[in-house]
Formats: C-alpha cells, structure tokens, sequence
C-alpha cells in the first residue's frame, strides 16, 4: 500500500484489476476514465463485479468495505455506477484508515 | 477467486462473514436460480446483511456463474451432491440454514430431503418444483419458461443488454442451454411426491404476479408447518424487485430459528 492514496492511484490499480478479471478487452475502447461506467462502458457482469470487489478487499483490506457500500444502494444506482464514484469511495475510505 | 474442487468440479464460492474469531454463528447456504442467475443475485441483496449475524457461503452451481460447466450432470440430485460436497469440504457437519431462489429452491428441497440431518431450516423465495405434467411442460421453448426463461423475458432481457454486442453472459447462456444436458436432465425430473416428508422449518415467499403460484400453494398445503408469504405487486423476480423485504424476512427467520 502506498502511504497516500490519491485518486490517481486508485484509478491506475483499478485498471489493473478490470484488466485481471475482463482481460485485455477492457482497454479497446480506451484507457480506463473516472467517467467511465461499469455497466454501459465496460458492460461489466453481475459475476464479475463480484470478482471485481474480491480483489478491492485483497487490495485495500477491509476498511473498504465495497460489498457493504453496494448493499445501501439500490440496483439502478449499481447499474449506473462510474469508475469516478468507486475511486472516490475507495480513495475516501484508505486515506480514512491511513491506509 | 475462490475455486474450490468438490464432487470433480471446480466451484465457484464466495464466503462473508463478520464473525470473532472462534465465534460459533449460524451456517448459511445460498443457492440460486437457472442459467442468467448466479450467485450475485445473493451478493448484492441479503448476502452482506446476512452475513451481519450469520456465516454466508455462497455457490456458483454447476454451469453457472464462474464454476465449470460440464457438459453432463444437471438433474436436482447432482446439485444436491455438488452442494453436500462443498459442506463436507468446508467441514460444517452441523446443520445448515438453506436459502433457495427459484430453481435453488428445488436443491435446497431435495437436500432437506435427502440429508435431513444436515439442513436446520429452509428459506425459499419463488422455489421451482417438478410437478405433474413437468416433462411435457418443460418440452421444447417451454422448457425455459418454467424459469421465466421463455421467448419474452428472454426477449426482455436481451432488450436491456442489447448494446452488449459481446455479452459474455450471453454467450455462456447459449453455450449452457445447447451443448449440455442441462434441458433434457430438467425434462427427466420425477413430480415431488416427498414434500409432506421435509422435516425443518421452512418460510417460503411468493411474487402474487409470479407464473408459478401452483407451486407456492402446494408448498403450503403438504410441507409440515410451511409458512408462505404472498408479495403484492411482484413478479418471480422477487429477490431483486424487493431485495428490502427479502432481507427483513430472512434476518426475521434466522432471529427464529437460528
């Protein structure tokens, strides 16, 4: 774990992890942006979003507690969902803990 | 990602607890429905509130989701022993609480049925059962409607994720329902003669919109002690419609129960 958990960061190793549980598909359209979203842009299914969230946990540890985010949201909120408000819930969260 | 060898498969499980070490919890398991469903349908509705007071192990079935797809080997009673291989492996010999979503439904019957011992109560929502008449209906493009699979809601659904022009799920669907047995083990299956023999608990939750609402009534009627709840204005799809009530049902049953 770096010692600040930048934005800028969070969105380098969250490419890195779409691209682990997508494969390199992920990149044909272009680089990962915070605008991008999981469901439209990156047509991301349910199963892999799932993947997606283990490898949050393995990332940052349990003080990102992405699977209980989700669960206060309603279905149409994950379904829109951007790469922007992940980073920002995640990047929130590690610096919280001084991660 | 959590792959785990069990009854010659690779599985796919995903385990939430929030447990203290050495704390004894109630046992969880939660199977899902046919072909689009896996277990994310749990995963983003009552896994994690669940998993507040009780160990939840979730399952990838046979063919579903990212466990194998064999190209054999989908009747019930193969889910059964998937599932009871997967407990043996976990080393949970004590009896589980067994949640059941339509087609999962069925399994988490037919494992009370069978392993009587090894299932403490069952929590069903919109559970699928062999009938009479079951192999005739589940003939040709009425084999999938059984499981809100048919011509429309597929169409439906297709509709929704029209854009995904390389939808992975998608392709699997297809892959699942051609080039395995899956349609033809389902045709095979026997009408449940045993329900009046399940011996646990069991709360079962119906859509009052659902296309199965012979099977809730019979549920009822022959399972000892079966309490059914009817969800106005709601479909089969009643886990994601109203993932809410779902959740202040099953935290109300293991409060009971567990």
């Amino acid at each position: 774990m770096p010692e600040t958990v930048t934005p800028e960061i969070v969105l380098a190793q969250l490419e890195e992890m779409l691209v682990e549980v997508i494969g390199d598909d992920l990149l044909l359209d272009g680089p990962l942006t915070m605008e991008t979203s999981f469901d439209q842009d990156l047509q991301l299914e349910s199963i892999e979003f799932v993947a997606l969230s283990e490898k949050l946990l393995e990332t940052y540890g349990e003080q990102v507690d992405f699977v209980g985010w989700l669960a206060e949201m309603q279905l149409d909120d994950i379904i829109a969902l951007t790469v922007g408000q992940l980073v920002g819930f995640v990047a929130a969260n590690a610096a919280a803990s001084g991660a | 990602m959590p792959i785990e060898q069990a009854n010659g498969l690779a599985l796919h499980t995903q385990h939430l607890s929030t447990a203290a070490e050495g704390e004894r919890r109630p046992q969880v398991v939660m199977l899902h429905g046919l072909v689009i469903d896996n277990l994310s349908s749990w995963y983003y509705t009552i896994a994690n509130p669940v998993a507040q007071v009780a160990d939840v192990h979730l399952v990838d079935l046979r063919g579903h989701g990212r466990s194998e797809m064999p190209a054999t080997g989908y009747t019930v009673e193969d889910n059964v022993d998937d599932v009871v291989a997967l407990l043996d492996r976990w080393g949970i010999t004590g009896p589980v609480h067994l949640f059941g979503n339509s087609f999962g439904g069925v399994v988490a019957l037919a494992l009370a049925h069978r392993h009587p011992e090894r299932v403490a109560s069952l929590f069903l929502i919109e559970a699928h059962f062999a009938v009479e008449g079951w192999g005739e209906h589940m003939a040709g493009s009425l084999a999938l409607a059984a499981f809100g699979l048919d011509e429309d809601s597929v169409q439906d659904w297709l509709a929704v994720n029209a854009d995904r022009k390389l939808s992975r799920l998608a392709k699997r669907s297809e892959r699942f329902l051609t080039e395995t047995s899956l349609i033809d083990d389902l045709q095979a299956e026997a009408p449940i003669g045993w329900l009046p023999e399940i011996a646990c608990p069991t709360f079962a939750m119906y859509g009052a919109d659902t296309d199965i609402m012979d099977r809730a009534l019979e549920l009822e009627a022959k399972v000892p002690g079966c309490e059914l709840e009817i969800v106005p204005d709601c479909s089969h799809s009643l886990l994601t419609e109203q993932g809410g009530l779902v959740r202040e049902r099953a935290l109300a049953w293991l409060d009971r129960v567990g």
